[in-house]
């Protein structure tokens, strides 16, 4: 039976919506075999009968030579698809119709949908759906993706399309080919607009009136003002994510809270070993506190910056920091995931969702983890204070600020070059979707199985990397000293005097890797040497009292400001922390990157902290 | 004249454009061909230029807009 569909749309053509729409949750997402180009498939089951559908990679055209276009002319030629559904912005007929041209060539089965009727009706455009279907030979559906009554009709269409395919009557005539020159690219093209003028005309007709931008659009489009606009919808888009999880957070942390105690007590009065009850006790229930708080974060951004995009706030922002950004090699859009990273780096990471391919997707995760987030900001004024003036204090956090600066830069040239071609790099050439209404149901749904997805997925990395950090930090006698973590600490200290760390800062050093929230707890074991480990970092989210004045007399007694500096600077390039790694490991599903640009930032911190440690020594 | 050299509201055709055979795909794709009819929206400094083209609102960054030559009414 053929059961095999693709999706072939322009950006912007509502091609997700409809694969999303179509798949739900029953999806998987892969790289094509050697390319640094996500692969999307799902399927859908419609009167007991199943179907796949891929969603090919969105580009403008199909002739050009990026890999999406090569990997989408391949898939479709090789013939696994059996059925090619076109996507056209029906508010845009005339362009968003060159896919339709383009797609001609290849000679495959095919039905058409005019998405975005809504607006096009909005906009008192009329369509004549079905001279356009006579002409095409293929089925011509209008269609809005956003809304879901449509999709049943959907669905039979294509049921019925891949048992009785059609293909395109008319194809473009296209002039003698003489290489793949300029000048025979732009006879073709023009060959192309030529049909598509053909197959449209009486089936609608182009305004030709004087274009004036919107209120909205002038004042967010302008280079000044548009740009704090910009800033001042991501911030607010933040703090809107972080109420919506807020409450699931909440929820979520009261797990350990309630479990912790009636868990150790059943289990210790079975008389299991007290690891294990450690484990059961303190690191399960903690672990799934942190995937809801994960969970919860994507589901606020997603709803978020579902919104921004779908509105089309985000293809605004893409063209005002396109010139800023485009430096970095990466799109403008990215602008939106790094800002949020100031907040947090779960949310800047799954944010990076906006972006076009999984190659920027990828790079910008990697320039969002350089970017401090909130719990940073909490630990370096007060490390600090003990040691400093707050003049000086205000220094250090200066100096990291334009750290972050030339750490975003070092790492678009380090990772740059293998994850963007450089056909890639080519300037931006894109269309700014005019405003849409948001359909929330269809925003809501996307968030909370993307949400859900991370939460299930998370699970596991979680476990394991809070197991791992378990097992250093487990001391069966409650003391420091009988852990592995000082036992490694204190015979590796000679090595990591080099950086500028003796054992104490390096434990917070390695507990930065794991929470920023964990910091202060950590150095409170360490230097005063109440508490565990386990507990300082396990708790911390609950807010352990610390007391700064105890820890900071005790750490000012015991290192020198040197230290202190090399040890701020240490912890807050580190790897932002486990929940932010294991986003970005499931939002890039590639192991791969995701340990290369793990160990850049540990080495990378590591390196700059003997910098600062040795210059600073010098001085202090 | 250059499309970077444009001014808002004015309008005209697209005369030439020049590039490789890669930039011809892209730009053409979009929509920007040899005799479109086309309209400046914004033309800012180190911004990519807005036109409106086939009912499209449309961005390109400067170093492109310099290889389009247009003709302004």
């Amino acid at each position: 039976m053929k059961d095999r569909i693709a999706l072939l749309g322009q950006p912007n053509s509502g091609k997700s919506t409809v694969y999303n729409a179509l798949t739900g949750s029953r999806q998987h997402v892969g790289n094509w075999p050697g390319k640094t180009v996500e692969k999307n498939d799902g399927f859908y089951t419609y009167k007991d009968s199943r179907y796949t559908v891929t969603d090919l990679p969105g580009s403008y055209g199909l002739s050009g030579n990026s890999d999406e276009e090569i990997i989408t002319v391949d898939f479709i030629r090789s013939g696994q698809a059996d059925l090619v559904c076109i996507l056209v912005d029906a508010s845009q007929l005339e362009r968003s119709m060159y896919m339709v041209a383009e797609f001609a060539a290849l000679d495959k089965p095919a039905i058409l949908l005019l998405n975005m009727m809504d607006v096009a009706r909005s906009q008192k455009k009329e369509i004549d759906h079905k001279l356009l279907e006579q002409r095409l030979g293929i089925p011509v559906l209008p269609f809005t993706a956003a809304e879901s009554k449509g999709y049943d009709e959907l669905k039979a269409l294509l049921a019925a399309e891949l048992e009785h395919p059609h293909k395109l009557a008319s194809v473009p005539a296209l002039p003698e080919k003489r290489g793949a020159s300029a000048d025979t690219t732009q006879a073709e093209s023009e060959a192309k607009y030529d049909w598509i003028r053909n197959m449209l005309e009486g089936v609608t007709h182009a305004e030709s009136g004087h274009f004036t931008l919107s209120k909205r659009d002038q004042r967010l489009l302008s280079p000044v003002l548009g740009k704090f606009l910009c800033f001042g919808t991501v911030l607010v888009g933040f703090l809107v994510a972080m109420l919506i999880c807020m409450p699931l957070m909440g929820a979520g942390s009261m797990i350990p809270q309630l479990l912790n105690k009636p868990i150790a007590d059943l289990l210790n009065g079975w008389n299991v070993h007290p690891w294990l009850v450690s484990i059961f006790s303190i690191i399960l229930p903690n672990t799934v506190y942190f995937c809801i708080a994960m969970a919860g974060f994507v589901f606020g951004v997603n709803l978020v910056f579902g919104y921004l995009e779908e509105i089309g706030f985000l293809a605004r922002a893409a063209y005002q920091f396109d010139s800023l950004l485009s430096g970095l090699g990466l799109q403008g859009k990215a602008i939106c995931p790094i800002l949020m990273g100031f907040g947090c780096t779960i949310g800047g990471s799954c944010g990076t969702r906006v972006m076009d391919n999984w190659g920027q997707r990828m790079l910008t995760m990697a320039v969002v983890w350089a970017v401090p987030c909130a719990s940073i900001w909490t630990i370096i004024p007060v490390i600090s204070s003990m040691f400093f003036t707050p003049l000086q204090t205000m220094l250090v956090v200066l100096g990291i600020l334009l750290y972050v600066v030339v750490l975003m830069t070092v790492v678009s040239k380090v990772f740059g070059r293998s994850l963007i071609s450089q056909n890639a790099r080519s300037g931006m050439i894109m269309e700014l979707p005019p405003y849409h209404k948001p359909h929330w149901k269809h925003i809501l749904k996307e968030a909370f199985l993307k949400a859900w997805d991370i939460f299930v997925r998370a699970l596991r990395t979680v476990t394991l990397i809070s197991l791992l950090f378990w097992a250093f930090s487990y001391s069966s006698t409650g003391n420091v000293a009988d852990s592995l973590l000082y036992k490694v600490g204190t015979a590796i200290e000679p090595f990591t005097r080099i950086f500028g760390l003796g054992w104490r800062t390096f434990m917070g050093f390695v507990s930065s890797a794991f929470a920023k929230e964990a910091v202060l707890g950590v150095l409170n074991v360490a230097f005063v040497g109440e508490g565990t480990v386990l507990d300082a970092t396990f708790r911390s989210v609950f807010n352990v009292a610390t007391d700064n004045a105890v820890l900071g007399q005790a750490m000012t007694e015991i290192i020198s400001k040197a230290e202190a500096l090399a040890f701020m600077c240490a912890c807050t390039f580190n790897i932002p922390c486990v929940m932010a790694l294991s986003t970005t490991y499931r939002e890039s599903h590639s192991l791969k990157w995701t340990a290369r640009i793990a160990a850049f930032y540990v080495c990378g911190a590591l390196l700059l902290s003997c910098v600062v440690y040795h210059i600073a020594a010098l001085f202090m | 004249m250059k499309l970077t050299e444009t001014k808002p509201d004015q309008t005209g055709v697209v005369r030439k454009i020049g590039g490789d055979a890669h930039f011809m795909s892209r730009i053409t794709a979009i929509g920007v061909t040899e005799g479109t009819d086309f309209q400046t929206v914004r033309n800012d400094r180190k911004m990519p230029v807005l036109i409106y083209l086939r009912e499209s609102l449309i961005a390109v960054n400067r170093a492109d807009a310099e290889r389009i030559e247009v003709e302004t009414r």
